[in-house]
């Protein structure tokens, strides 16, 4: 039997499908957080000033949201100006590009021992809510109902705030299949 | 069946006849000879420091000191001050005598005593911990927690009135002691209480989203042991072999969910527990079939196959497939209908006249917040919790 050996190309290809996946999930959940009342409503708890970071273990890419105050979040690119609050840490970069190529939920992927939590549990439930609700938006509605529990019934955000991030996951789409294949 | 999952569980059980006996042996196999005994005064005040001094007594084993003040909610300054007496004590172990608060004071305790330090909020949170802590063994003195086996801790920060949560492999005990003697006194509605929050571990691992062939394995061990034992204890107290299958279903439910989680009834029954006051089995025994009917849609199939360690083959057989998982629920509403009848263990939050319609909110609130909330299979929104909260409220059954 021949023994397949893992092609650097496909292992490369997903760091950067992962590393630009993380900036369309961040610069998204800025946008969403300035339109949408249920994700205003969720982040409002947070602390004013609350970092909150996505990434993979050991030294991978990262996400970094900050939570200005009134619900809204500002995209800080993948290094935090200051101590993180909470971090959401993937165990392999395998692990991360299953959550973010939607072909593992979120939650699951906790369920699967996939990801750490480092800080408060209430901000880790909260935060998983919001990126369950920012799937929702920016998925097509076949690939979101595979990435969160339910798809909420209620989403309604201007079509054209979210079409930049729907073309580009058209194409991470497409990729997604390639690299399955 | 799920596609990934880890199971673990290093913890040696010592159950049965005679299990207190096995710890001097099994103490000195690790190396220790000078343990302190934590445990609370309800323990004490029910004679059951007797036989596990006795036991220790006979087999040569002195405990060097014990601590008998933990409180039903532990803090922080009590893990202090019990590290501070186990450095001036110079032990070298932890024995644990109680129920959650005991053996959850005593994980941090060996934090604070293998580590070094006095401040145990400084290892809060998950993955600290890097290496094996000091010999230490629990010996539950409730059926319900599941806590001798499970790898967290929660203590409350007095200063800041926080619940502090301490998360790792190396908080589990070296080794759980079930012994029946243990269990014999204590008193029916804690006694069901505490078998229902079991139950409760175990259902919920089984529905779970991190369900897993393992940990399903003693999940449905432990809920055929909790059906048939529970009645039979209630009737006769004394009984020492079903106080035994309790026990061991306890300590089964507390591998399965600490390797599977819990769910929306925990959530629920964490946020009631703290803002009204209420035990923590009790909770679990008011929420457990409204959210199993919540759930219905998405856990139809594991909920059915539950009927058969609920009920018996007989009725599983006898139950049509499509009828399998509201016939479980029925089953958890009829045992819940006959323990408020041996007891008085309330099934709905009216009948606890501890909660008022007004807190409902806050509850609903909280249970959003709680981890627990992550591993229920549907997802929960707050109009949802309200919508459970609003049925375990009032019976809908006649009251019996
Ligand atoms: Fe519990």
């Amino acid at each position: 039997m021949r023994v397949k050996r893992l092609q650097p190309m496909a292992a490369r290809a997903r760091r950067r499908y992962v590393e630009a996946m993380f900036q369309v999930l961040g610069r998204a959940l800025q946008a969403v957080s300035e339109v949408d009342a249920n994700v205003q409503g969720e982040a409002r708890v947070l602390p004013a000033g609350f970092m909150f970071e996505m990434k993979v273990m050991p030294r991978g890419s990262a996400l970094v949201v900050e939570h200005t105050g009134e619900g809204r979040f500002r995209y800080h690119g993948s290094s935090a100006p200051k101590p993180v609050n909470l971090s959401i840490q993937f165990k392999h970069l395998a692990h991360a590009f299953l959550v973010l190529s939607f072909q593992e939920k979120t939650s699951v992927a906790f369920a699967h021992d996939r990801m750490l939590v480092d800080g408060d549990i209430s901000h880790a439930v909260r935060m998983t809510r919001i990126l369950n609700r920012l799937e929702a938006f920016i998925l097509p509605r076949v690939i979101a109902s595979r990435a969160v529990k339910q798809y909420p019934a209620n989403l309604h955000l201007p079509e054209k705030l979210l079409s930049g991030a729907k073309i580009y996951l058209n194409v991470a789409n497409q990729f997604v299949h390639a690299v399955r294949a | 069946m799920p596609s990934y999952y880890e199971f673990f569980c290093p913890v040696k059980v010592i159950a049965g006849k005679a299990a207190l006996e096995h710890i001097p042996y099994e103490l000195s196999g690790l190396g220790a000879s000078r343990p302190l005994l934590i445990t609370d005064q309800g323990v004490r005040a029910a004679g059951l420091l007797d036989p596990v001094m006795a036991a220790c007594d006979e087999g040569g084993l002195r405990i060097v000191t014990i601590y008998d003040k933990v409180p039903p909610d532990s803090s922080t300054t009590v893990v202090r001050d019990i590290a501070a007496i186990y450095r001036a004590e110079h032990c070298d172990s932890i024995i644990a005598v109680g129920g959650g608060s005991s053996i959850d004071t005593a994980k941090a305790v060996n934090i604070l005593v293998s580590e070094g330090g006095e401040d145990i909020a400084a290892y809060s949170g998950a993955g600290i911990l890097k290496r094996a802590l000091k010999p230490f063994f629990a010996v539950p003195t409730t059926a319900g927690t599941g806590s001798e086996v499970t790898s967290i801790a929660v203590i409350t920060d007095t200063e800041k009135s926080v619940k502090l949560p301490f998360t790792s492999p190396f908080l589990l005990p070296n080794a759980a002691i079930i012994d029946p003697r243990m269990t014999l006194t204590l008193p029916p509605q804690i006694t069901a209480a505490t078998a229902m929050d079991a139950m409760t571990h175990a259902i919920e691992a089984f529905t779970g989203m991190a369900k897993n062939p393992l940990s399903d394995a003693y999940a449905t061990a432990a809920i055929q042991k909790i059906s048939g034992a529970l009645l039979t204890v209630m009737a006769e107290p004394k009984n020492a072999t079903a106080r035994l299958e309790l026990a061991q279903a306890s300590t089964m439910a507390g591998i399965a969910f600490s390797n599977s989680m819990v769910g929306l009834v925990h959530a629920l029954g964490h946020a009631t527990g703290a803002l009204c006051h209420l035990p923590h089995g009790l909770c679990m025994s008011l929420y457990l079939p409204y959210a199993l009917e919540y759930n219905l849609e998405s856990i139809r199939e594991p909920l059915g196959e539950l009927l058969l360690y609920l009920e018996g083959a007989d009725t599983y057989a006898a139950t049509p497939p499509i009828r399998r998982a509201e016939a479980a629920i029925s089953a958890i509403r009829r045992l819940r209908d006959e323990l408020y009848q041996r007891c008085r263990l309330p099934r709905t939050l009216e009948e606890t006249g501890k909660v008022t319609r007004s807190q409902l909110n806050t509850i609903a609130r909280r249970a959003l917040d709680d981890g627990a909330i992550i591993f229920n299979p549907k997802e929960v929104t707050y109009e949802d919790a309200i919508a459970v909260l609003e049925r375990a409220w009032h019976q809908p059954h006649p009251v019996a």
